[in-house]
């Protein structure tokens, strides 16, 4: 019956074609364009067709591969990608607005803090896109008043080199990280330059107490900049273990060929919840609006899911031999403790690993 | 024995044969100058005497050791030698004293023995209230004579000196010249002096070595030199001369408007043939009188076709009355021929020097 | 008395209208110039110390920046890692630079064309660059050079541990000794060999001489280099930050960084940043003492003569030293670069199934601001060596002319910017001009500007070296016969001076294309430069396109390079023959 249907959808819709009077509908790029995105997209083209997007919330390739499908969905509306990490486009957009010079259009960055912070500044625009509410539960509600949307989340665990180390062997839980045999072979980032870092810090200073940290030092982490680097150090064979490794990536490493694991941590995996907004002052906030819209698309989704990453749509499945963040047991700090913890966990990451 | 012998000495820079076959001897304590134009193989000559180039050919021996040869050389810092550059490579990072100081550490000797030799050294060239200054704070013939202080203090057995003086000025390096033969005669070094210039070379030298095209001319003493002449070259190079053709034919020699008997003149000369006289400019001399007769003296009647006063003396240009020849001859100050008048030159036959 | 009252007046008159006479217009273009060196680096600079003593918000007087930025323990060792940073680079600069730069100028050494183009790779590296090649080789347990031995010798880890401060000295060091070398080659190829004949005839042999009379002689360059050298390493901000970091140790510059992060605290960064300008300073006022008196230039005309030294068997050795050297700086860096350049994963190694060309494709096609991001860089460095080149040479011209009085302080402000770091000119730069009233943020002219500033220094002494070369007579013969000042510039003296201006524009060129420390404060987001875009690609250790950016710099400015050697025609790097 099912087959029917949709043979008789498929004779039908011919049918359509063939009398062309579908033909202006056929001639839009997009062929389910809402009529608001429509509104927002047509008034885009006019402002300019153009937009700066910074973001932290992957790597350079993910970031330029969702500006890329958001140019072919709405062609004349170009996307400038900035990728960096969190502190860093944290710092560029605060360089701006003291210089009463924005140019950042859509503020993507992985520590939710910087969104509170901003929106108390008064330096975001107010924006509730449609799509907000069609995403996953664990994702909405964060900012009712509209300022910040979760448009992407990701998943730290632990990473392992299983050419260096038998699965048997490999850590269960982060505390397992303070053993001494995993002296020189830890892979760290640093809390300062990403949010990512910044949130799975102040997670386990939750969870375990600074002390955890302390000890951590004492095994001498390889201490890099971005969370991706811990899966540098991983493929290059540098370190044994990704002490936050983040999953998309090392996903993304295993598929490539490289020899990783991954282990979700008995404890529980960090879930970190990344936000968008848009700035005020944006000189493109319709096209800033109708990015928002796409950020939170199935299409933007999907791209999650090719590169790894955790989608936030509920009709997207997450990528193969993955598990997604609600099937597993997870722990992240609130939205409060993230904006006062994350800037004291920065200043004792310093006074304890010495950078 | 001899204190440094040169053997056949060449060098050929692949086409270019910058010296031929130089033999020279030189006695210990003697001061012998290479001279010659530019271009003449003295200064090669003189580096290959001092180890920086090797020869192509011959030897360089020093009290009877061979030096230099195409073999093999023994370098210029195990030659005991010393040489005087023309830029005086005085190093200006270094004082006076560090300068001439530098030779004798190298030898290892006592600071308090350098101290005393550099004392005695800078006393000698009168440079001792000098010695804390930098190069640059001195004079160009203070700078000499650091240079030359440098050189002797280490007493070598041999002194080398390239063109010393071509950056000095005229008065100036009349001074060192003396300053130069002074230093040599208190010390007796052996020494070696390279100069394109003629008057350095009779002031300073026991004897002069003259070059030209990297062959020695002659050899000798500056008035054998000067008065006797051997080639055109080293007639034409040591002072202004005349050079007069004749024809000899046994009994006299036939001139150019004169002639004279072939028993007057001293030396050897060409019985039969072409014979070249060399006629110093001032061993003639002019009269508005026919000069008595002397024995060995002649005279001829000449016109006088052009003249110089050059303060010291006066430059004639004159012309027997017959003939073509012209005459270079130089008179006191006091002698003043106008241009077109008569006059009687006197010359002696015994001066006029006989080129082969 | 009456009449000579007037006469009085008179004279008096006529010299006032003489002198209003003199104001024509080419004074007041000189005019024009000094307000704009003041612009450039006057006003930079005292916006850096008022800042220090200024609160945030209030612009209050205060000394509080200063305690907060060295009350810290941590801030106080960063201070001392520079040092030592800046020290260790400078010793070992010329160690590398020194013997090299004497076997090329006055020995037979063979192979120096070579040589002389590695030092030139080298001074195209960027540290930062250099800094990835090394991380690729010398990475504790995963470089290159751990895995050779840990083959050969069967050990459990390697030898060399690039994060370490000596890693970092190493790196430094092996793209920074060409000052040193450039320094100290062209006063060697200006020593008299009769120097050392001298010494040679009084009994000294090659080593000695050397030792004791060649190299003394040329000890301004050397210091000159080692100076060089130590300011270039206290103020690297990329390869401390690539290296430094996960050594777990701060130098000033990552220090500073930090200042500027939310929130961004300009004045405490300013008072951070003076001990870097002091100690610049008295670097400077250390060589004047140190050379004081003495002379270093041979005081006659004559017997300038270089002739090579015979090294005999020796040459190899000095080859081998070279080429040691080489491989450090060149060979060994570009070779990872490469690899990793043109491999999908650069950990998997030397494989044909690890090729690709997919790093270019993607940087040349599928990421979109890297075309820009390569057209800027060269844009932007070629816009500053003109703009430093035009204003160096006119106050060259200024102060050798001697047009205006006190035309010395114009040539101190001209090289002044030598004596500050990069990275506190562009905080200078940033607190003076990127908020409003000028609100340059983000915009090329800022940092066009930065840079200019940056650079006027080499840009002046090349200027000012090729005026001195030139006889003023030739101008003013154009002068007397009627022609104006400006005139003569251009008719006569920019003709004279075309090849070393291109030399000297070259020289500026160069260093920009490569400049991190002040473009990664003054860049926004459409003004990207590629020593930024490669610091952010290191931050997600993608190394891969990482070298591939790094490979088409390279490229891209050795081909410039090369472009202006053929239309020069002589070596830019001050070789004489």
């Amino acid at each position: 019956m099912f087959t029917i249907r949709r043979r008789n959808f498929v004779i039908g819709s011919s049918a359509f074609l063939a009398l062309g009077i579908g033909q202006n509908g056929l001639a839009q790029p997009a062929p389910s364009m809402t009529p608001h995105e429509m509104e927002l997209y047509n008034a885009a083209k006019e402002e300019g067709g153009e937009l700066t997007w910074y973001t932290a919330h992957s790597d350079d390739i993910t970031a330029q591969a969702l500006g890329r499908s958001f140019e072919s969905t709405y062609p004349g509306v170009k996307v400038n990608v900035l990728r960096t990490t969190a502190q860093v486009a944290y710092q560029r957009v605060t360089q701006e607005i003291k210089a009463s010079a924005v140019q950042c259009d859509v503020f993507s960055s992985t520590d939710i803090g910087h969104s509170v912070e901003l929106k108390a500044k008064g330096a975001l625009e107010k924006y509730i896109p449609e799509n907000a509410s069609k995403v996953l539960d664990i994702y909405k509600g964060y900012d009712p008043d509209g300022y910040y949307f979760v448009t992407s989340a990701g998943l730290i665990g632990i990473g392992y080199n299983t050419a260096k180390v038998k699965a048997a062997d490999a850590p269960k839980n982060w505390t397992d990280l303070l053993d001494p045999k995993w002296n020189n072979n830890i892979a760290l980032g640093h809390p300062g330059f990403s949010g990512y870092v910044g949130t799975w810090a102040l997670t386990l200073r939750n969870q375990y107490g600074w002390q955890f940290f302390e000890k951590l030092a004492k095994n001498n982490p390889r201490v890099g900049r971005s969370i991706n680097d811990t899966v540098t150090m991983l493929n290059a064979g540098e370190s044994a273990i990704a002490g936050c490794g983040p999953v998309g990536t090392l996903l993304e490493s295993v598929q490539k060929g490289n020899p990783l694991a991954i282990v979700y941590p008995t404890d529980g995996s960090v879930l970190i919840l990344a936000p968008s907004s848009i700035m005020k002052g944006s000189k493109h906030p319709n096209a800033a609006r109708l990015f928002m819209e796409f950020l939170m698309s199935k299409e933007a989704s999907q791209i999650w899911v090719d590169h790894f990453n955790e989608s936030i749509r509920p009709e997207i499945s997450p990528p193969k031999g993955a598990r997604s963040a609600k099937d597993l047991k997870t722990i992240r700090p609130t939205v409060a403790e993230i904006t006062k913890g994350i800037p004291e966990v920065i200043k004792q990451w310093r006074e304890t690993f010495g950078v | 024995m001899s204190r440094l012998k040169l053997g056949g000495l060449s060098k050929r820079y692949g086409d270019f044969l910058a010296v031929d076959g130089i033999d020279l001897e030189l006695q210990s304590g003697e001061f012998v100058s290479l001279l010659g134009p530019s271009g003449c193989g003295k200064t090669t000559t003189l580096r290959m005497i001092a180890g920086f180039v090797d020869p192509t050919l011959g030897t360089i021996e020093m009290d009877g050791q061979v030096l230099s040869s195409p073999a093999g050389s023994i370098p210029p810092d195990r030659r005991q030698m010393s040489m005087i550059f023309q830029s005086y490579a005085i190093w200006p990072n270094m004082t006076v004293h560090q300068n001439v100081a530098f030779g004798l550490e190298l030898r290892r000797i006592a600071n308090v023995e350098v101290k005393r030799r550099v004392g005695e050294m800078l006393e000698v060239v009168h440079m001792n209230h000098l010695a804390d200054r930098y190069p640059a704070e001195l004079s160009g013939g203070q700078q000499q004579r650091v240079a030359l202080a440098r050189a002797i203090v280490i007493r070598p057995s041999v002194l080398l000196l390239d063109e010393p003086l071509s950056n000095l000025d005229a008065t100036l390096r009349e001074e060192m010249r003396f300053e130069i033969r002074r230093l040599h005669d208190e010390f007796h070094v052996t020494t070696v002096y390279v100069t394109h210039d003629q008057a350095e070379a009779m002031v300073t030298s026991d004897r002069i070595a003259v070059m030209n095209h990297g062959r020695i001319e002659q050899v000798d003493n500056p008035r054998a030199l000067y008065n006797k002449p051997a080639t055109r070259f080293v007639a034409g190079f040591i002072g202004r001369t005349n050079f007069i053709e004749g024809t000899s034919d046994g009994h006299e020699i036939s001139f150019d408007g004169f002639a004279l008997p072939r028993s007057a003149f001293e030396r050897d000369v060409p019985s039969q043939g072409k014979a070249v006289f060399s006629v110093r400019p001032h061993s003639m001399r002019l009269s508005d009188v026919p000069p008595t007769a002397r024995d060995g003296f002649t005279s001829i009647g000449v016109i006088v076709l052009e003249r110089a006063f050059l303060g010291e003396h006066w430059d004639y240009v004159v012309k027997p009355h017959q003939g073509a020849l012209t005459l270079k001859v130089t008179t006191s100050p006091l002698d003043d021929f106008p241009i077109g008048a008569t006059a009687w030159l006197e010359f002696e036959p015994r001066q006029m020097a006989s080129i082969a | 008395m009456t009449d000579k009252s007037l006469d009085d007046r008179t004279l008096h008159f006529s010299g006032v209208a003489s002198r209003l006479r003199r104001l024509d217009a080419s004074m007041l273009l000189w005019l024009a110039l000094i307000a704009l060196l003041a612009f450039l680096v006057l006003n930079p600079i005292l916006r850096l110390i008022i800042s220090s003593l200024q609160e945030t918000d209030t612009g209050r007087f205060t000394f509080a920046n200063y305690r907060v930025a060295y009350g810290n323990v941590r801030h106080l060792q960063a201070l001392t890692n520079s040092l030592e940073l800046g020290i260790g680079v400078a010793l070992l600069a010329t160690c590398f630079a020194v013997p090299i730069a004497w076997a090329i100028s006055r020995t037979d050494m063979p192979g120096k064309a070579f040589v002389r183009l590695m030092v030139f790779a080298a001074f195209v590296t960027p540290p930062y660059l250099g800094a990835i090649g090394w991380i690729l080789l010398a990475g504790p347990n995963s470089g290159w050079l751990n895995k050779v031995w840990m083959a050969l010798t069967g050990a459990g880890h390697g030898i060399f541990n690039i994060y370490s401060m000596t890693g970092l000295i190493l790196v430094v060091a092996v793209t920074s000794f060409p000052y040193t070398f450039v320094f100290t080659s062209s006063a060697l190829d200006l020593v008299s060999s009769e120097m050392e004949d001298a010494a040679n005839i009084l009994g000294a042999r090659t080593l000695r001489t050397t030792l004791r009379i060649t190299l003394p002689l040329v000890t301004p360059a050397i210091i000159g280099g080692i100076i060089i050298s130590f300011l270039e390493a206290i103020a690297l901000f990329g390869a401390p930050a690539l290296i430094a970091l996960p050594a777990r140790f701060n130098v000033v510059s990552t220090q500073l960084w930090q200042f500027f992060e939310y929130p961004v605290r300009v004045e405490e960064a300013a008072a951070y940043a003076m001990p870097l300008l002091a100690i610049t300073v008295l670097m400077f006022w250390l060589q004047r003492s140190l050379l004081g008196r003495k002379g270093y230039t041979s005081v006659t005309g004559k017997g300038g003569e270089r002739r090579m030294i015979a090294l005999g068997r020796w040459r190899w050795a000095m080859l081998g030293y070279a080429l040691f050297v080489c491989a450090l700086s060149v060979f060994l860096p570009m070779l990872v670069l490469l690899q990793a350049a043109f491999a999908k994963a650069w950990g998997r190694g030397f494989s044909i199934d690890n090729l690709t060309f997919h790093n270019f494709y993607y940087l040349l096609v599928e990421q979109t601001q890297a075309k820009q991001t390569i057209l800027n860089t060269f844009v932007y460095s070629a816009v500053t060596a003109f703009a430093a080149i035009s204003l160096s040479l006119a106050i060259a011209y200024v102060v050798s002319r001697k047009l205006v009085p006190w035309s010395n302080v114009l040539a101190f402000l001209c090289v002044a910017p030598f004596v500050i770091p990069g990275i506190v000119l562009a905080i200078g730069f940033y607190a003076a001009y990127a908020p409003p009233p000028l609100a340059l943020y983000g915009t090329a002219t800022i940092l066009i500007l930065g840079f200019t500033t940056r650079f006027l220094p080499i840009a002046y002494t090349s200027s000012a070296a090729g005026l001195r070369s030139i006889n003023p007579e030739m101008e003013e013969a154009v002068r007397i016969l009627g022609g104006s000042r400006l005139l003569a510039i251009r008719k006569v003296l920019i003709p004279l001076l075309k090849k070393s201006l291109a030399g000297a524009w070259i020289l500026v060129f160069i260093p920009a294309t490569r400049e991190l420390s002040s473009a990664i404060f003054l860049v926004g987001p459409h003004t990207r430069v590629i020593s930024v875009m490669l610091f952010d690609l290191s931050e997600e250790g993608n190394f891969e396109v990482l070298s591939a950016l790094g490979v088409i710099l390279l490229i891209a400015t050795v081909a410039i390079a090369g472009i202006g050697y053929r239309v020069i025609g002589r070596d830019f790097m001050l070789r004489r023959n």
